[in-house]
């Protein structure tokens, strides 16, 4: 019997968002868009006719700080409850079970899972449509493969839930970690993937699929680009998916060259065209993160102290204004004096000295890291991971070189200033 | 070496002791000699200043002119780009003075290309390295410092690192704004302190959804507690109100039964007449007060009998009214004519005497009688008044007649004088006409045009002639004739060859053949040049054809001109001829004679017109004299006619006044005034005659009237004891009218009071008539109220209305009672009592309220408590749900994670950057100096005459200088004092060498450093100078004489330099600043 579902993940319902003023009209817009994505999610179950849900974990962004969020939940699902939908659901590493069965005040058919692996049986006029499992995180931090628990228990379409990185991705915690081969032997049909947020889908040997839909609403720059869920129709053993975006309020990088402008006024002209082109009018709001690239002009006038936070506050007014509204989430200047690296190592001088030092730190991890200790910058991690600030994990070589990189560029520019 | 920068002169226009100073420097080595205080540190600090900038107000190396003018200088330098001016003078605005670069043109360059010229070398390196004085010599320390001269010697030495400490010092600085592991204020300290702050707020938040579900729970059991609460309370209250309105019923249950009671006692009375004691009152009331109005009425009518009786007594007027009144009102009317009949009389008599008197003084020849007779009738008064119209008319036409001859006469006399007046005036001028002087005048006049004309026109003959000599005269030089002939070319050519051959026989085949070839070649290039020529002669002779026509036009217009000018001439002369015989003068008359003539004309003019005038005159009065010669012969005619008119009109009234007996002498006015008069008194006569008529019968009149009233009142008995009428003058008269007048009166108002009285008695009959019948009514009317109140007499009626009123009270109450009892307690009045004796009576019902009420009010206190907690907690929930204030706290969380994240990326990059400088810049120095190092070797090796082979930086943070003779090692400060300094100035050339190698050769400036040098290493140091000197500019200054010797030897320029040297400023010439 052919159905269809919708595969959703990492919700983080009322996160907070960086970079909006906690006062002004765009802060309501951003705090709603998590609330309004789950809601074109209901939607979209709704419309579709489909026949379950699947929330593939991280649903709230603090489990234990928003009451909007365990509402929101809890009215749209009971939609769903009211239209006869089933709901799957398990926990991620931002919403452990910590104690919480989590299905506080939620309806009757919604099948939160809990630490151990279940399975349910989804039937519609008596007849099993297919079989979910699912494993929620017990708590934050899960570092064993969960996948291996789940197993293929009969014939029939199974779907595998999990919060998980696969393939150690970059950028997320490496919590439940596991491997395309690792699923693909476990022989399920479809893993409906949370955790990484951007969308990703990965064939299994073996014939299964493994689905990230992303987060339905971008949270920062590094989200950009429509975000949604992912609706899979099922029919004759066969599959078709198909990604709604969902998201109210998407993010954007932008990159403003310099070349060839000469005023600030024409720069903000430039960067306004900019946003404009990528802002679809459809959206509830947008945000940005412009950086200005390149050389020209008016690279030595926004060098001086407070240019360009003087044409960040412009900006941001001016786009603030703009129907819909932009956030412009930070103005960040990469424009670099052109250095011609090969012929500065090639007429050697200071900055060879500086280039070869950079060569020698960047190829010895222990001299690095003794450089690290002895610029006190593990003190500074340690303080920062404390307060959960992602930044300085670890000594990384292509810091130094950037570094390296630095130097060469002032002492360049200040040569030729 | 790599050329930098030389000082070729300097120019100070006021720098410390200095002003108005110039030397001449160049390449090589100079020494600057001269005493103490002759200025040398001055000059230092000058030529730093120069290059460098003045040193901060305040400072004493400043070198400020003490008593103010100019300060600043001027410098001239070679650079390898070029000579260069620099100048610089204080500034207000910069303590380092405005400076100005200008190239050799006098162009004005950017201050860059001097940073440029000394190769970017900083101002701390150039003042350590290049430009010292002996104490600086010692402070060598400052170069191996970490900070300071030993990275600008890295960054002077070392391309590609040149603003290496400034890079540095922002990284530091960077990197201290950002973050310090124990600071407060830099940025990332305080955003991870605010971080902190935000995270602990949001601990104390706490777990808010598992507060706000349990909350939730404790809600829902509220709610129902409440519930619970309100049917509790809704029992209580029912019960409460039921009993509390039977507790509000009590006293009216008792009241019922006590007026139950009472009613059974009283009689039936319910068909008691309504309102009967009052109503019986009221009878009686009535009854009393018509019977004291009839007793009233009764009097009243006794005294208007006794009134009528007394008006009924007899009189003698009465029935005489109306006789009495006639004879009154009849008398009344005459009276006022019978007082005046005796002044009339008189009046009358005085009229008739005084007519009398005026017709005597007429003097008409009549008296009264024959006056009334005459006829002085209306027609006779207009015939004497027209007579007398028509003779006045006459005579006046004769008056007038007479005048006008008078005036006729007068008129004709004077024509006649002023006829002989006008001929005696004509014979005396002469008889010549006006119109001929006229034209002699315009004659002359035309004359005097002509020959004006005729000069023009002469003048005009003049300026064509001579125009037309001047263009006969005009000649053109004839064209050159042809330079060359043409025979001349082939001639040359003949002699060319001729030449070429004699050449080729003397010189042989290539001479002959060159010889030839030349001259026929100069022979083309005159025939060329020939050519030429001939072209332009050709267009010489081509243009003067073109001027020869254009003369010979211009010639022919000309004649055609004068020709005209001639015929005009000959016209004018014609004129002129015409002119003059009209004007009487001959051709030849001159301008003299002319005016002579002319005023000779002008006046016969004046004469000619004044005869003109007097003729035109004569005329006019000649046909005056004519009319007033008939005019006056017209006067005396009509005088004539006037005077027989007069006679004839005098003869008429003549006649008729002799006709109507009036004296016939009388003038006619006269007889019209006469006529008047007697008119006037005959009227007069008339009128007395009419007056004393009339007077008589108004007499008869007055007796008349008099008498009636008399006979009226003797019947009326009004004149007592005289029945006989006597004389009745109105002295009789006015009193007798006064009695009847009065009489009359009296009984006039006995009747008016008797018919009231009468009225009066009419009514106050009928008044007593009515108030008998009301009484009457009344009586049944109480006789009616007693039997229906069953009683026989007032009495009993009033005890039995008291009962009845008691008994209506009573049943009023006991139904108010019931009604109350039932609106209380909603029970009727049975049921009540019946419930009253269930609860047991009063008593009972109390208690059993007090135990309801407490009951309640505990119920009422739940219900309170809960409803307040109840309200807290939906407030708290509904906050929970729509509270943003945590998820604004978790932005703030979140935005300083991501700034802190991005203030620690920053900070992390800037200390590597940092460590990485700093790395390469050891790695640098232990890489780079056994150069520089290497060279103060040799240089110290010199210096201590090869006692001390080595100098140099062991590696390590101890950034010290040490030397070795190549056993040992000692560290600068072991050294002696000289020794020292030897060294430090071994290693200052070596990095002044380096520099010039590597980046540009700088001048180097020494003040008087070797004074702690024994004589053998001064010498040495010297000649080190003077090696140095071959490849970069060297300047030192001393004050030792034995020194200057020593620098003489070694080749160096000195100058002297004492107190002397200072000179007064010359003008700013060259550069102007600001």
């Amino acid at each position: 019997m052919p159905f269809k579902f919708v595969h959703a993940a990492d919700l983080h319902l009322d996160t907070p968002f960086r970079g909006v003023a906690t006062q002004g009209p765009l802060l309501g817009r951003f705090q709603d868009s998590t609330f309004r994505a789950l809601t074109r999610i209901t939607e979209v179950c709704l419309r579709e006719r489909v026949a379950f849900l699947l929330l593939a974990g991280d649903l709230f962004d603090v489990k234990d700080r928003s009451v909007r969020a365990r509402l929101a939940l809890r009215r749209e699902l009971g939609r769903l409850d009211a239209a006869g939908i089933s709901t799957f659901i398990v926990h991620g590493n931002h919403d452990p079970l910590s104690g919480d069965t989590g299905a506080l005040g939620l309806p009757p058919s919604v099948k939160v899972f809990g630490p151990d692996w279940e399975e349910v049986e989804v039937k519609r006029e008596g007849r099993r449509l297919c079989r979910v499992q699912g494993i929620s995180y017990p708590d934050v931090e899960v570092r064993d493969d969960l996948s291996a628990r789940f197993r293929r228990t009969g014939d029939g379409f199974s779907v595998g839930l999990l919060h998980a990185n696969l393939g150690g991705a970059e950028g997320h915690a490496n919590y439940a970690p596991c491997t395309t081969a690792g699923l693909g032997s476990r022989g399920l049909d479809y893993w409906a993937l949370g955790h990484v947020h951007t969308r990703a889908e990965h064939m299994l040997p073996g014939g299964g699929v493994a689905v990230y839909p992303g987060n339905p609403q971008g949270r920062h720059a590094n989200e950009t680009g429509p975000r949604g869920c992912m609706l899979v129709e099922v029919e004759d053993g066969g599959m078709r998916r198909r990604f709604i975006p969902v998201d109210g309020v998407r993010w954007h990088k932008l990159e403003v060259p310099l070349s060839g402008v000469s005023t600030l006024d024409g720069l903000l002209a430039t960067a306004m065209e900019g946003v404009e082109a990528r802002c679809a009018p459809e959206l509830d709001g947008h945000a940005v993160r412009l950086t200005l690239t390149g050389r020209g002009p008016l690279h030595r006038e926004l060098a001086r102290p407070g240019a360009l936070a003087q044409l960040e506050v412009d900006l941001r007014e001016q786009l603030a204004r703009s129907h819909p509204p932009v956030l412009l989430e930070s103005l960040r200047d990469s424009s670099r004096p052109e250095v011609d690296l090969e012929a500065v190592c090639a007429a050697g001088g200071f900055a060879r000295t500086l280039l070869d030092e950079v060569g020698f730190l960047a190829e010895d991890p222990a001299a690095l890291a003794r450089l690290w200790e002895e610029e006190a910058l593990g003190a500074l991690s340690q303080r920062l991971k404390r307060l959960g600030v992602d930044a300085l994990e670890a000594p990384r070589a292509e810091w130094v070189v950037q570094a390296g990189l630095h130097g060469v560029e002032s002492l360049h520019e200040e040569e030729t200033s | 070496m790599k050329p930098g920068l030389r000082i070729d002169a300097l120019r100070v226009l006021g720098f410390g002791r200095f002003s108005g100073l110039t030397r001449d420097l160049g390449p090589g080595l100079h020494l600057l000699y001269g005493p103490n205080e002759a200025g040398k540190s001055t000059l230092l600090a000058f030529l730093r200043s120069m290059l460098f900038g003045f040193e901060k107000r305040g400072q004493p190396e400043r070198y400020e002119p003490a008593h103010g003018g100019a300060f600043g200088g001027e410098l001239t330098l070679t650079t390898y780009a070029g000579p260069l001016l620099v100048r610089r003078i204080a500034s207000r605005r910069s303590s380092e003075g405005e400076l100005s670069v200008r190239d050799a043109e006098g162009k004005e360059l950017s201050k860059e290309s001097l940073e440029s010229a000394l190769a970017h070398v900083s101002r701390e390196l150039f003042f350590d390295v290049f430009a010292f004085r002996l104490d600086e010599l010692a402070g060598f320390e400052r170069l191996t410092e970490q900070r300071g001269a030993s990275e600008a010697l890295v960054a002077a030495s070392m391309r590609g690192a040149r603003r290496l400490p400034e890079v540095m010092d922002q990284l530091r600085k960077s990197t201290e704004g950002i973050y310090k592991p124990n600071g407060v204020k830099p940025s990332l300290n305080e955003t991870l302190k605010a971080l902190e702050d935000v995270q602990a707020r949001l601990r104390q938040e706490g777990d808010r959804p598992a507060r706000y579900f349990a909350e939730k729970e404790r809600l829902g059991a509220l709610v129902e507690e409440q519930r619970t609460l309100e049917a509790e309370l809704l029992e209580t209250g029912t019960g409460l109100e039921r009993l509390t309105r039977l507790e509000a019923a009590l006293g009216d249950v008792a009241a019922l039964a006590q007026a139950r009671a009472e009613l059974a006692t009283l009689p039936a009375l319910e068909t008691f007449p309504e309102a009967g004691e009052s109503r019986l009152e009221d009878g009686l009331h009535r009854r009393r007060s018509y019977r004291a109005e009839g007793a009233r009425l009764a009097e009243r009518l006794a005294t208007v009998e006794a009134g009528l009786e007394r008006l009924s007594a007899p009189s003698g007027v009465r029935g005489r009214e109306e006789a009495l009144n006639q004879a009154l009102a009849a008398y009344t009317e005459g009276a006022a004519l019978l007082r005046a009949l005796p002044s009339r009389r008189a009046a009358v008599a005085e009229k008739q005497r005084q007519v009398e008197l005026a017709l005597r003084e007429l003097g008409l020849p009549v008296d009264g009688p024959g006056l009334l007779a005459l006829d002085l009738s209306v027609s006779v008064r207009v015939t004497l008044e027209e007579l007398a119209l028509r003779l006045g008319a006459a005579e006046v036409a004769h008056r007038e007649a007479d005048g006008a001859w008078a005036r006729a006469v007068s008129e004709r006399e004077r024509l006649d004088g002023a006829l002989a007046r006008v001929n005696a005036e004509l014979s005396t001028l002469p008889e010549e006409r006006a119109s001929r002087i006229r034209q002699q005048q315009a004659g002359l006049g035309r004359l005097r045009t002509v020959r004006a004309e005729m000069e023009r026109l002469s003048e005009q003959r003049a300026e064509l002639h001579r125009q037309f000599e001047s263009v006969r005269t005009q000649g053109e030089p004839q064209a050159t004739a042809a330079v060359l002939p043409t025979w001349w070319v082939p001639a040359v050519a003949a002699v060319v060859v001729a030449l070429a051959v004699t050449a080729w026989l003397l010189a042989g085949n290539v001479v002959g053949a060159l010889c030839l070839v030349g001259g026929l070649l100069l022979t083309g290039v005159l025939e060329l040049a020939r050519r030429r020529v001939e072209t332009a002669r050709d267009a010489d002779v081509e243009a003067q054809r073109a001027r020869q026509r254009w003369r010979q036009q211009e010639e022919e217009r000309l004649r055609a001109a004068l020709l005209g000018l001639s015929a005009r001439e000959e016209l004018l002369h014609r004129e002129l001829l015409s002119a003059a015989s009209e004007a009487g003068l001959n051709l030849v008359a001159t301008a003299a004679d002319m005016a002579a003539r002319e005023a000779v004309l002008a006046d016969a003019l004046e004469r000619a017109g004044r005869r003109e005038q007097l003729q035109r005159e004569r005329e006019t009065l000649h046909a005056e004299h004519t009319a007033a010669r008939r005019e006056e012969h017209r006067a005396s005619e009509a005088v004539g006619e006037a005077e027989s008119r007069q006679e004839q009109l005098g003869a008429e009234l003549t006649a008729l006044l002799s006709e109507r007996r009036f004296p016939p002498t009388l003038a006619a006015s006269a007889a019209l005034t006469l006529w008047r008069d007697a008119a006037a008194l005959r009227q007069r006569l008339l009128d007395v005659g009419a007056e004393e008529a009339a007077l008589t019968v108004d007499a008869q009149v007055c007796a008349l009237v008099t008498s009636r009233l008399w006979a009226e009142a003797v019947v009326a008995e009004l004149i007592p004891g005289a029945t006989e009428a006597r004389e009745l003058d109105a002295g009789v008269m006015e009193p007798l009218a006064s009695r009847v007048a009065a009489a009359l009166e009296a009984e006039r108002a006995q009747s008016l009071e008797r018919r009231t009285l009468e009225e009066r008695r009419h009514e106050l009959r009928a008044e007593k008539a009515r108030l008998d019948g009301l009484c009457h009514d009344e009586e049944a009317a109480l006789a009616t109220l007693l039997a229906e109140g069953g009683s026989a007499d007032e009495e009993t009626f009033r005890r039995r209305a008291a009962q009845a009123r008691r008994y209506v009270e009573l049943t009023g109450r006991t139904r108010e009672l019931s009604h109350r009892i039932e609106a209380r307690t909603g029970l009727s009045e049975t049921l009540a009592r019946q419930a009253l004796i269930d609860v047991g009576g009063e008593q009972g019902l109390r208690v059993e309220l007090e135990s309801l009420r407490d009951r309640q009010a505990e119920a009422q206190d739940r219900l309170k408590a809960v409803l307040t907690e109840r309200g807290a907690l939906s407030h708290q929930l509904e906050q929970w749900e729509n509270d943003d204030a945590l998820a604004k706290l978790r932005i703030v969380e979140e935005s300083l994670r991501a700034r802190a994240s991005e203030l620690a990326k920053q900070y992390a990059a800037d200390r590597l950057t940092l460590a990485l400088l700093a790395r390469a810049r050891r790695r640098f120095e232990e890489e780079q100096q056994p150069r520089v190092v290497q060279l103060a070797s040799e240089h110290f090796a010199a210096l201590t005459q090869g006692r001390y082979q080595r100098v140099f930086i062991p590696t390590g943070e101890e950034r010290e200088l040490r030397v070795g003779d190549g056993q040992r090692d000692w560290s600068a400060a072991q050294l002696s004092r000289g020794t020292r300094e030897q060294l430090y100035l071994a290693f200052r050339l070596a990095v002044v060498r380096d520099f010039g190698e590597t980046r540009g050769a700088l001048p180097l400036i020494v003040d008087d450093v070797l004074v702690n040098f024994d004589p053998e290493r001064a010498r040495g140091a010297i000649h080190l100078l003077a090696k140095l000197s071959e490849h970069q500019q060297v300047i030192a200054f001393t004050c030792h004489p034995w020194l200057r010797d020593v620098f003489a030897a070694e080749g160096a320029r000195v100058q002297a330099l004492d107190a002397s040297t200072s000179e007064p400023p010359a003008p700013v010439s060259v550069l102007k600043t600001g």
